[in-house]
């Protein structure tokens, strides 16, 4: 499954999400439909699942928050392993993703 | 009567006169929310610019005064009352500065300065993490997240004017700051 716009792309293949392009969504409302598909992949039994943001080149504070809202999700359910992928070449994510480790602190946060 | 100022006071009378005003009126075409991500894209092609030697430095410049300007014009797109938005810009003294002015209603600034007064007390890290733990369990938006990764992963300077106006408006007055370029931040 796969929802987009002009400006960005996210999918998921097997336990792995894919985000990519520039995310300028208009709040919670907006990001929800982002949110229950990768929700849904949290709660669909695997024993890990890794949100790649290698190609995510801009992301606003809804998108951080929906980012953390989905990091609290996983935290809640014990037995799952989340690993985030990120890049040094998107300078934003050196700043605000570490916050997730944060908040989940047994996330394991790759930063190429 | 003298606007009341929250953040860094000093920040409100600095001079953007030599910079880059753009105002964001509504026109036939109405102002949407997507005009927030292509001004906050025009400034950041246009500042960015002097730092474009170093490749690192202008990738960095560019992104930093680009989120910067995309939260607080977002801000200023979702919140206002009918009206336009003045934006001015420019580099001075080793850092970006923007300053974005527009009206917003009398129960949206007491809601905002509430959040103001607690950042007042507390460390922009801890209130962030504690708002995003606030926002797993409710839906609401307008919760500041925006400002918060402002201050806390962009080591921001900020100041914020409220001054009354006529029909219990307030003309809110938002000037931030971040260090250029980039690298010379620790």
């Amino acid at each position: 499954m796969e929802i987009s716009d002009e400006n960005f792309r996210v999918w998921a293949e097997q336990n792995e999400v894919y985000f990519d392009g520039v995310f300028r969504l208009a709040g919670p409302d907006a990001y929800a439909p982002i949110y229950s598909l990768i929700s849904g992949l949290l709660h669909d039994g695997h024993k890990q699942v890794t949100f790649n943001l290698t190609g995510l080149e801009f992301l606003n504070s809804s998108g951080i928050n929906l980012l953390a809202k989905l990091t609290i999700e996983a935290r809640k359910m014990g037995d799952l392993l989340l690993i985030v992928k990120g890049t040094h070449q998107y300078p934003w994510q050196a700043k605000s993703l570490p916050n997730l480790k944060k908040l989940h602190p047994l996330l394991d946060l790759r930063l190429a | 009567m003298a606007p009341t100022v929250y953040g860094i006071e000093s920040l409100t009378d600095i001079s953007l006169d030599s910079g880059t005003r753009l105002t964001l009126t509504d026109g036939p075409l109405q102002l949407g929310w997507k005009h927030s991500g292509m001004t906050a894209d025009f400034i950041a092609e246009v500042m960015a610019l002097p730092f474009s030697r170093s490749r690192k430095d202008y990738m960095q410049a560019h992104h930093d005064i680009g989120y910067l300007s995309n939260e607080l014009i977002e801000n200023a797109v979702k919140f206002r009352q009918p009206g336009e938005i003045l934006i001015e810009a420019g580099i001075s003294e080793g850092s970006f500065l923007i300053r974005v002015k527009n009206t917003i209603d009398g129960a949206t600034a007491s809601r905002f300065q509430q959040l103001l007064r607690r950042l007042q007390s507390k460390d922009p890290g801890e209130l962030l993490l504690e708002q995003i733990e606030t926002n797993a369990i409710s839906s609401a938006s307008g919760s500041g997240l925006g400002l918060l990764t402002l201050l806390s992963d962009y080591d921001a300077k900020m100041a914020w004017a409220f001054e009354e106006n006529k029909n219990e408006r307030i003309i809110l007055t938002t000037t931030a700051a971040v260090a250029m370029p980039p690298s010379s931040n620790p």
